[in-house]
């Protein structure tokens, strides 16, 4: 149960791009076909390995609708990592991409690594936007990319964990402060200072990144 | 304050400003001055008078004390003011001087609630109070979060609403939580309690936004249960944020939350040192954390939720924690109370936790299983009823899907274990089913009831219970026992235990419908029952369950007993209550308010003791079963179908046991069959080496062969090869031979058609000739009868002649028989040959080629037999049409017979004729006639010849 690091992931985009699906590949390893409408936000977990180092990995699952947007904006704060996910058989969840990301950069703390994510890729047949599309968009942005299928995992696992890679990437070269907790990352238990009565974790801090 | 004492003292003087007037000049001096000290002090007098002048204040002031704080921000004593006076205009909080308040106390909370409205619904503001949280003057910071409180309390949904869209709203009121000073801290603890009163979404973005670390090290920075009224508020807010909202929890569970709750439970430690007693805080917050577990563990929860928490609170320790709590001494009642409940919801369900139950100890010399220690309790009078209720909650949860406590439970009671010396569970139920106090009765029967809940094995091995009731007389079955007591009468309470305890063993369980009927005064007893009329809603609930009875007795009957059999209690039903009286008391059962309070969830959540009248499984079992038991009552149709449906059962419980029986024979099978395998598998394996040294050996001998054959020469292969194509050779001439004869037969048998044809047509000629010349008249015609008979002749001479061909057909045809015979007897050989040199001859293509040869010959041969065959047919026919021309022929002669009798008539006639002629000739010469006739007929007759004859040879 003890980790290294604890990082806050959200995963954003419009409705029915397959975000519960793809939260639920990552932490049940199963796939849900009927589209179960997310209201407001859902919460799921997993622990996952970088570098030799447990990482709790937070995942908060949000509503695409329109209607919970406003709802959903006060998740972006706190997150680390946000996934960012279109459905590559439908064009319109690719325009809508500009209008999340304006939002998340508006809401979310500066350093918060968004993962662009193309899903559904085992449709290829219905496919709608192209891969090249998907990858230009992210160099513009200066996101990462992949493109991923909820139904046959292929590349979920990927996904989260190359977005767990780049935060840590972040942490060691000092751009995250660690200590802050409202960047959606935590210090593990063994890590943290042992007195708990020391309220300020400054010293804790420190310590866990120096060992890191 | 001087400013303000001028005012009131005006109050008691002649010419009273009325307080809207004051308010009035206050407002206006706001509005109107210049100096920030002049608004600064006018709004300190209106904050001293917005208590006691709270509609005033409200109505006037509020516009401006809004555009206040827009315009003065920055000058925080003077924000400050704002705030304290819209508080106090808001809040439905007596003041501390609130007995100088005439207002009434109902009219003060709508006057708040009013002005809340009115505030809120400029959604501006509250964006401009969340801005306000950003200053850290405390002047500013504090009244802001107890104006955001009480704006909640007031006009919670729509302040929910706004806040929950206005970005960043919750971050900020989350921050306040680490505010270095503690009564912000503390009254931001208030202000988000109210903030995410039923609001899942709310309480989601809190717990997002850290708020269970925040709180969990609150509550462990202030001494966890020892803590003050802000672990208490800790708590609260966090028994918020859980109950019945599956993301947090489910949040909470992974983040490693249910851990850091284990400590909160260690009493031991500190309860040794301090002998004074729990203090008023600690029972609450004892109770608030037990509460907290409970959200995680609740029966309303998804199952998978709970059952994870289960597991994890057994994990680590939690569940240890409590138990011991539970048999600690010095812990007040409610407290244990509450434990015992919270206990009851970590096993409820979950066999490893259950079985950790069991297996708790109490403290005691000589030392009792804990559960045995809580029973105690449940059938003490003495003990406090919620405590009472607890234990039965706690029993049966710990009794719930888990058919092996339920089994321990039963054995307890069962003759063979009874140990005097101890005390047992089953001492314990059975005391406390046959005491005087009708509560213990209570109790005592439905927690018998879970023993055998859903266990068909346990309601029969429970019949098995004999008891002794008194010196010298027989013992009594349990169910008897219970029986008697029911028939005794009682308290309402006793009886519905006992009734719903008889239902519940009964129910799935023949036999022991069969033991109940045994007794003839069963049934008479629940029938009066069931008739009598009371109006008594307890009453009419026993009336109910008896009914109930009679039903389930219907329904489970396997007709053993032969005064009561389903057709006859039926009968009886019918004749003594009538169909429609059962029907009514049977439906008023879920009616009542004590039912469907019961049926709401496990938990037994009662303040008076003559409230429990019925058990939560009971009433799951009996809506299950109501419909049926009263179909089974009304009409004969549905007990045949639940005979039928009961037969069905038990013989799919035959046919099961048959294919397990099958199955277990196939296991043996399968592992005799596996080790045949393996046998073989080895015997296989040796055999394929055999098979590879022969294989190698074969090799061997195929070089040795091949060199053999080489040394030998080509001819050896060639020799049988040529003798082959030779005889194919002459076997083929001598097809072709038949061919040709088949082929002149054929064109013989076409040459004897058309000559039979030519025969007909001269045998019809002939009859038309014989017809003509009978048709004739008797004009003399000497040639003719010459002319056919040469025709006859010739007619005969050919049959003859087709007669000879015919024979020689004959013959040709048997010859060419003979010699297809042969022929195929010669191919039969040749086979022979090709296959053996086949065997000799290794060469495939010729073979091949050979075969192909064969089997052209056998087609041509069979082509030839064919046509030999067609021949034959040929021959039948013509052999036909001779037999046919053979009787035409006779025909024919037969008519020449008869024409030549006519010819000699002719003659004859002729000659007399001639006679007469030569007469009158004579006569006519006598008369001087010439004779030119004479010479005329003889030419016509000669014409007439020649015609025939041209016909003839036509």
């Amino acid at each position: 149960m003890s980790y290294a690091y604890l990082f806050k992931y959200i995963i954003i985009g419009d409705t029915g791009v397959g975000k519960s699906c793809l939260l639920l590949q990552f932490t049940d390893k199963r796939f849900q076909p009927v589209h179960d409408l997310t209201i407001g936000v859902e919460f799921g977990a997993r622990m996952i390995t970088i570098d030799g180092k447990q990482i709790k990995l937070q995942i908060w699952d949000t509503a695409g609708q329109e209607s919970f947007r406003s709802i959903t904006r006060s998740y972006y704060r706190g997150a680390a990592g946000a996934l960012l996910v279109y459905d590559i058989t439908r064009r319109d969840t690719f325009n809508h991409l500009t209008t999340w990301l304006e939002d998340a950069r508006q809401h979310s703390n500066s350093n918060m690594v968004i993962m662009l994510i193309g899903n559904k890729s085992d449709l290829e047949a219905r496919r709608d936007v192209k891969k090249e599309e998907g990858e230009a968009f992210a160099r513009e942005h200066g996101l990462i990319f992949m493109e991923t299928s909820a139904k046959t995992a292929a590349n979920v696992e990927e996904a989260f964990i190359n977005t767990a890679k780049e935060i840590y990437q972040k942490i060691q070269d000092g751009v995250f402060d660690i200590n802050n907790e409202a960047n959606g990352i935590k210090i593990g238990p063994q890590h943290s200072p042992s007195n708990p009565n020391m309220p300020s974790p400054a010293g804790g801090g420190s310590q866990g990144g120096g060992c890191c | 304050m001087d400013y303000f004492r001028k005012y009131l003292g005006a109050n008691q003087g002649g010419i009273q400003p009325s307080g809207a007037e004051t308010v009035e000049r206050l407002v206006d001096r706001v509005q109107s001055s210049t100096l920030l000290d002049d608004r600064r002090d006018a709004v300190r007098a209106l904050k001293a008078m917005s208590k006691k002048f709270r509609l005033e204040v409200g109505t006037q002031a509020m516009d401006i004390l809004v555009k206040t704080l827009e315009m003065d921000r920055s000058d925080a004593e003077i924000t400050g003011y704002c705030l304290d006076t819209l508080c106090n205009i808001m809040s439905n909080q007596p003041s501390e001087d609130d007995d100088e308040s005439n207002i009434p106390s109902n009219e003060a909370e709508d006057l708040g609630t009013q002005f809340a409205e009115i505030f809120t619904k400029n959604q501006d503001n509250i964006s401009l109070l969340l801005s306000l949280l950003e200053e850290y003057d405390f002047h500013v910071r504090w009244p802001t979060v107890k104006l955001l409180t009480i704006l909640l309390m007031n006009r919670g949904k729509e302040l929910q609403e706004v806040i929950l869209v206005s970005p960043m709203g919750v971050s900020k009121l989350m921050d306040l939580l680490s505010d270095s000073r503690e009564i912000i801290r503390n009254d931001a603890l208030l202000l988000l309690t109210q903030l995410t009163k039923n609001n899942t979404n709310l309480q989601k973005i809190v717990a997002f936004e850290n708020a269970f670390e925040r709180l969990l090290d609150i509550v462990r920075d202030e001494g966890n249960s020892d803590g003050g009224i802000v672990v208490e508020d800790c708590l609260i807010l966090l028994t918020n944020l859980l109950k019945n909202n599956t993301s947090n929890q489910n949040f909470f569970r992974e983040s490693s939350y249910i851990q850091r709750l284990t400590p909160y439970f260690d009493l031991e430690s500190e309860h040794t040192s301090s002998q004074v007693g729990w203090s008023a805080q600690k029972v609450t917050n004892i109770h608030l954390m037990l509460t907290l577990v409970r959200c995680l563990v609740s029966p309303n929860n998804p199952q998978q939720q709970s059952t994870a928490c289960q597991r994890t609170m057994f994990q680590c320790g939690l569940l240890q924690q409590l138990s011991k709590i539970l048999m600690a001494s010095g812990v007040p009642a409610d407290v244990l109370t509450e434990t015992i409940n919270t206990v009851s919801e970590v096993i409820r369900g979950n066999l490893q936790n259950q079985e950790y139950f069991a297996s708790v100890m109490a403290p005691s010399n000589p030392p009792r299983p804990a559960i045995v220690v809580l029973l105690m309790s449940m059938v003490n009078e003495k003990q406090p009823f919620t405590l009472r209720c607890a234990v039965l909650y706690c029993f049966q949860s710990f009794l719930y899907k888990n058919e092996v406590g339920q089994s321990q439970i039963v054995q307890t009671l069962l003759p063979t274990s009874s140990d005097a010396n101890t005390i047992s569970a089953g001492q314990l139920l059975c005391g406390g089913l046959f005491s005087g106090d009708s509560l213990s009765n209570w109790f005592a029967s439905v927690a018998l009831l879970h023993a055998i809940m859903g266990n068909e094995q346990q309601k029969e091995q429970l019949l098995r219970v004999q008891l002794a009731t008194s010196l010298g007389s027989p013992p009594v079955s349990l169910l008897q026992q219970c029986c008697n007591i029911l028939a005794q009468g009682g308290k309402v309470q006793t009886r519905i235990g006992l009734l719903m305890l008889l239902c519940g063993w009964m129910m799935d369980c023949p036999i022991a419908v069969a033991h109940f009927l045994a007794n003839s005064a069963n049934i008479p007893y629940l029938i009066t029952q069931v008739s009598a009329s009371d109006n008594d809603e307890n009453e009419s609930i026993v009336q109910g369950l008896c009914a109930f009875s009679l039903g389930i007795s219907v329904l489970f009957n396997d007709d053993s007993n032969e005064t009561f059999n389903k057709v006859s209690l039926r009968q009886i039903i019918e004749k003594r209550i009538g169909l429609e009286n059962f029907t009514d008391k049977l439906t008023q059962v879920p009616k009542t308010e004590s039912y469907t309070r019961a049926a709401k969830k496990p938990h037994l959540h009662y303040k008076q003791p003559n409230e429990v009248i019925f058990d939560h499984e009971f009433t799951k079992a009996f809506k299950l079963l109501e419909t049926d038991a009263l179909k089974a009552v009304s009409s004969e149709a549905v007990i045949k179908e639940h005979q039928a449906k009961m037969a069905s059962m038990q013989e799919h419980e035959k046919v099961v046991k048959q294919y397990k029986d099958l199955i277990e024979e196939q296991d043996q099978r399968l592992n005799e069959s596996q080790n045949q395998l393996l046998q073989l598998q080895s015997k296989h394996s040796m055999a394929q080496q055999e098979l590879k040294q022969l294989q190698e050996l074969v090799q061997q001998l195929k070089d040795q062969n091949a060199l053999l054959k080489v040394q030998k020469g080509t001819v050896v292969n060639h020799v049988p090869d040529t003798k082959m194509e030779a005889e194919v050779k002459s076997l083929r001439t001598d097809i072709e031979n038949l061919r040709l004869q088949n082929a002149e037969k054929d064109s013989r048998i076409e040459k004897l058609a058309s000559n039979s044809w030519f025969l007909q047509t001269d045998l019809t000629l002939a009859e038309t000739r014989v017809l003509n010349q009978s048709e004739e008249d008797k004009e003399n015609n000497p040639s003719e009868s010459a002319v056919l008979q040469t025709t006859i002749s010739r007619l005969q001479s050919d049959l003859q002649e087709l007669r000879q061909t015919v024979a020689e057909k004959d013959n040709e045809i048997s010859r060419i028989n003979t010699q297809n015979s042969d022929a195929l007897k010669q191919i039969e050989d040749l086979n022979q040959r090709l296959s053996s040199s086949s065997e000799n001859l290794p060469g495939p293509e010729e073979v091949q080629k050979l075969i192909e040869e064969k089997m052209t010959l056998q087609e041509r041969v069979k082509k030839s037999n064919e046509e030999s065959l067609k021949n034959l047919d040929k021959y039948n026919k013509c052999e036909e049409e001779k037999g046919k021309l053979a009787e035409e022929k006779k025909e024919v002669q037969e008519e020449l017979e008869t024409l030549k009798k006519e010819q000699e008539d002719l003659l004859v006639l002729l000659a007399d004729q001639d006679t007469k002629i030569e007469k009158y000739k004579a006569k006519l010469k006598e008369a001087g006639v010439q004779m030119e006739d004479e010479d005329e007929d003889d030419l016509l007759d000669d014409d007439d010849i020649d015609d025939v004859d041209d016909d003839a040879e036509d």
